[in-house]
C-alpha cells in the first residue's frame, strides 16, 4: 500500500514565455538526475492549426534537486525534430522515455501521424543524445518498434529501464478502434518489449495488466519502479468512449510483480487520486515514480491530461502487502 | 534471354467480379495445380468517397494458359476493419505452396493524410485449397524499421534449402515535385529471410542496383531458379511523370544471383519490352516467373498499371549473352 502527498503543481506549460512550440500541454512527464538538478522530459504543444489539429514536441525543464519547485532551466528548443514528410512521426513526438547508457543517452518515443479512416496512428522511435540529454538525433528515419500481427494499431507511450543487464520497454498497444458514429477511438493495453541491447527487442503482444472497469478499458504511462524487492507499475486507465467528461477520464491504477511478467493489480494500493477541486480535480494520469535522494516522488499530469501542466508527489508511506 | 509474348490473356472487363470491381486485374500471380493454373489478380471497386480500393480475385486456366476456367465469383480475402494496416486494399498478393499448406503474403493498404498512403507485408492461409484465405492476425508480419521508413510491400516468398526468402519492397523517400499534383515516392527492393515463413529477418540493404539514378522506383520482385542459377525479376521506373510518359513508365529489369547474396543486375538480357502498340505498348509492370510442365512463363501487366488486363509470355532462350564475363567482372570488382 503505498500514500502519496501531493506537493502540488510544479510546472505550467501556460506559464512559459517565448516559445511558441510550447504553449499548452506538458505531458508525460519523465526524470533524468543529474548532479545539481532534475531533467523533466515532457512533451508539449503549440497552439492548434486553423482545423484545431495539433503536433506534440518533446522538450524538457530543469528543476533544482534540493527544491523541485525552482525551476532553474527550460529547453529553448524541441529536442527532437519532427519527421520529414510520410515519416511515422512527421505530426508529433509525444510521449519520451530516456535513459543513461554509458556516456550517451537514449530516448525512445511515440511517432504521430495522420490517417483518413482514423485521426492519427503512432509508431515507436529511437533516438540518441551525446550532450547530456539536450539534443536528440534519431537512429533512423523509421520507428524501431513498428506494428506487427500481435500489435496491429498504435504503439506508443515507451518507457524504458534496465533491471540486472536486460532492457524492458513497457508501452501502450492499441487492441481496435472503435467506430463511435465516424469518431473513431483507440482501445489500447499495456504490454512489454524485452532486449539485451536497446535495439533490437523481442515482444510477445500479451496484456499485462488486467481490465478493471470495462472490457474497452484504456490502459497508459506503464511506469516501472523497483522498490521493497518487489516490481511496482503505476500506470493510469479511463473509459475508452466519453471520457472527456471527468468521470470517466484517467485514474492511476497499480499493480505488483516479482518478475515482471505476471502482474497483480490493486489500484486501491496506488495510494493517490484526483483533489477536491483546482488544476487535478477532474482527471490525474501518467504518473512517472522516481527516487531522489532518500525520497520517492511521483509526477503527474492533472486536467485534460496535462493541459495545464503537471504536479508532484512525495511518497508519505509504504507498506508492503 | 528471349520472352515470347502469348498476349493478353485476362481481360478484367469482360467478367462479372464480386466486391463491386469493375477494372483492373493487377500483379497476377500463379499457383499451379495438377489440372490447371490458377492466377491470382488484385481488382479494383470505388468506394464511397470515389477512391479506389483493391481486392484480390482469380481466374483458373488450363495448363497451356489459353482457356479460362472459372473466374472466382467470392471474396478470396477479407479487407482489413477501421485502422488495419490493410482497410483500403490488398495488393498485390504472393501465393506459395508449401508442402500441403498454401501460404498468401499480401500488401495491405492504409491511407494517410499528408501523403496518400502507407503499406505493410501481411499473411494468411489457405484451408480450401487455395479458393478463400484467413489472416493469421490483425497486423502485417513485415512493416516499417528503422532504416526501411514506410510502404513496405510486393513480396514475393520462395523457400530454398530450408529457409524461406522474402523478396519485398521499401519506400524510402516521399517529396513532392513541380511536375506531380500530390507527394511522389521512391521505393528500392530488400530482402529478408525466415525459418518458418513468419518470423521474418530483414537483410537490410537495397538488393539491386540502380539503373536510371537513384530516384528510380523498383518494384514487384519474381525469382525463380533454373539453368543452375537464380533469376530475379522486377519492375521499374521514373519517380516522377511516368504515369502519362511513355519513357518515363514502368519497364521490366532482370538481375541474376548464383547465391541468393550478390546480384547482378542485367536489364540487357531480360528478353522481354514493351510492344509497338496495344494493350501492353506503354508500359510493362508487375512481373510473376513460374514454372508449369517443364516450361517457364512469365505472367505481367501492360498499359495504365494493369486497368485493361494481364499477359503472359514463355521463356525461348534462357542463353544470356554476355552473362559469364559480366559476372566475373562483377566478383573481381566485389573482391577489390
Amino acid at each position: 500500500m503505498f500514500k502519496w502527498r501531493k506537493l502540488g503543481r510544479i510546472f505550467n506549460p501556460q506559464d512559459v514565455k517565448g516559445r511558441d512550440w510550447l504553449k499548452e500541454f506538458a505531458q508525460a512527464p519523465s526524470v533524468l538526475v543529474f548532479d545539481n538538478f532534475v531533467r523533466v522530459y515532457f512533451s508539449c504543444r503549440p497552439l492548434p492549426d486553423k482545423n484545431g489539429q495539433y503536433i506534440s514536441y518533446s522538450a524538457f525543464v530543469d528543476l533544482n534537486r534540493n527544491n523541485l519547485f525552482e525551476i532553474v532551466n527550460i529547453a529553448k528548443k524541441p529536442i527532437l525534430a519532427l519527421g520529414e514528410l510520410g515519416t511515422f512521426d512527421e505530426f508529433g513526438t509525444y510521449p519520451v522515455s530516456v535513459i543513461r547508457n554509458g556516456n550517451e543517452i537514449l530516448a525512445y518515443y511515440g511517432g504521430w501521424t495522420r490517417c483518413e479512416s482514423i485521426p492519427f496512428t503512432v509508431a515507436i522511435g529511437a533516438a540518441i543524445s551525446r550532450d547530456q540529454g539536450e539534443t536528440f538525433t534519431k537512429l533512423g528515419k523509421g520507428p524501431i518498434l513498428s506494428c506487427n500481427i500481435h500489435d496491429p494499431f498504435v504503439l506508443s507511450g515507451p518507457k524504458v529501464r534496465r533491471f540486472n543487464d536486460r532492457w524492458f520497454l513497457w508501452y501502450v498497444a492499441g487492441t481496435k478502434w472503435l467506430e463511435n458514429d465516424g469518431k473513431p477511438e483507440a482501445v489500447y493495453k499495456i504490454r512489454m518489449a524485452s532486449s539485451s541491447d536497446g535495439l533490437k527487442w523481442s515482444r510477445n503482444g500479451e496484456d499485462l495488466i488486467e481490465n478493471k472497469i470495462e472490457e474497452n478499458e484504456c490502459q497508459a504511462s506503464p511506469d516501472v519502479f523497483y522498490y521493497g524487492k518487489k516490481y511496482h507499475m503505476f500506470f493510469c486507465y479511463k473509459y475508452s468512449l466519453n471520457f472527456r467528461n471527468s468521470d470517466r477520464g484517467y485514474r492511476i491504477g497499480y499493480a505488483v510483480s516479482e518478475d515482471m511478467v505476471r502482474w497483480v493489480r490493486d489500484d486501491r494500493k496506488a495510494g493517490i487520486d484526483i483533489s477536491e477541486d483546482g488544476w487535478d480535480s477532474e482527471s490525474i494520469s501518467y504518473p512517472h515514480v522516481f527516487q531522489l535522494d532518500r525520497s520517492v516522488y511521483m509526477l503527474y499530469l492533472g486536467n485534460q491530461v496535462g493541459r495545464f501542466g503537471f504536479g508532484l508527489a512525495e511518497l508519505e508511506s509504504y507498506t508492503s502487502s | 534471354m528471349r520472352w515470347k509474348k502469348l498476349g493478353r490473356i485476362f481481360e478484367p472487363s469482360k467478367y462479372k467480379s464480386p466486391n463491386n470491381c469493375f477494372e483492373f486485374a493487377q500483379s497476377p500471380q500463379a499457383l499451379v495445380f495438377d489440372d490447371f493454373i490458377r492466377i491470382y489478380f488484385s481488382t479494383r471497386e470505388k468506394d464511397r468517397i470515389g477512391k479506389y480500393l483493391s481486392h484480390v480475385s482469380f481466374v483458373d486456366f488450363d495448363k497451356k494458359l489459353k482457356d479460362i476456367i472459372r473466374v472466382s465469383n467470392h471474396t478470396v480475402i477479407e479487407l482489413g476493419g477501421l485502422g488495419s494496416f490493410d482497410e483500403h486494399g490488398i495488393f498485390p498478393m504472393n501465393v506459395l505452396r508449401d508442402n500441403d499448406r498454401i501460404f498468401a503474403y499480401t500488401t495491405g493498404w492504409n491511407r494517410k493524410v499528408s501523403v496518400s498512403v502507407d503499406s505493410s507485408i501481411g499473411f494468411a492461409t489457405s484451408d480450401d485449397g487455395g479458393r478463400t484465405f484467413r489472416k493469421i492476425g490483425k497486423g502485417p508480419v513485415l512493416s516499417s524499421s528503422l532504416h526501411e521508413p514506410f510502404l513496405i510491400g510486393d513480396a514475393f516468398v520462395s523457400r530454398f534449402d530450408s529457409t524461406y526468402h522474402m523478396w519485398y519492397v521499401y519506400g524510402t523517400k516521399w517529396a513532392n515535385h513541380p511536375e506531380e499534383a500530390s507527394p511522389y515516392r521512391v521505393y528500392k527492393i530488400g530482402h529478408a529471410t525466415s525459418p518458418d515463413g513468419i518470423s521474418w529477418q530483414k537483410e537490410g540493404r537495397q538488393l539491386i542496383a540502380d539503373k536510371l539514378d537513384s530516384d528510380e522506383c523498383q518494384a514487384l520482385p519474381t525469382v525463380i531458379n533454373f539453368d543452375g542459377r537464380y533469376h530475379l525479376f522486377f519492375c521499374y521506373r521514373q519517380a516522377i511523370g511516368f504515369k502519362h510518359r511513355r519513357e518515363r513508365s514502368y519497364r521490366i529489369g532482370y538481375a541474376f544471383s548464383e547465391d541468393l547474396k550478390n546480384w547482378i543486375r542485367d536489364d540487357e538480357n531480360v528478353g522481354i519490352h514493351v510492344s509497338e502498340d496495344g494493350w501492353d505498348s506503354d508500359m510493362l509492370c508487375y512481373p510473376h516467373v513460374f514454372h508449369c510442365e517443364g516450361k517457364i512463363y512469365m505472367l505481367y501487366n501492360g498499359n495504365e498499371f494493369g486497368r485493361f488486363g494481364f499477359g503472359a509470355a514463355v521463356l525461348e532462350d534462357t542463353t544470356n549473352e554476355g552473362l559469364l564475363e559480366r559476372y566475373h567482372i562483377h566478383n573481381k570488382g566485389a573482391d577489390q
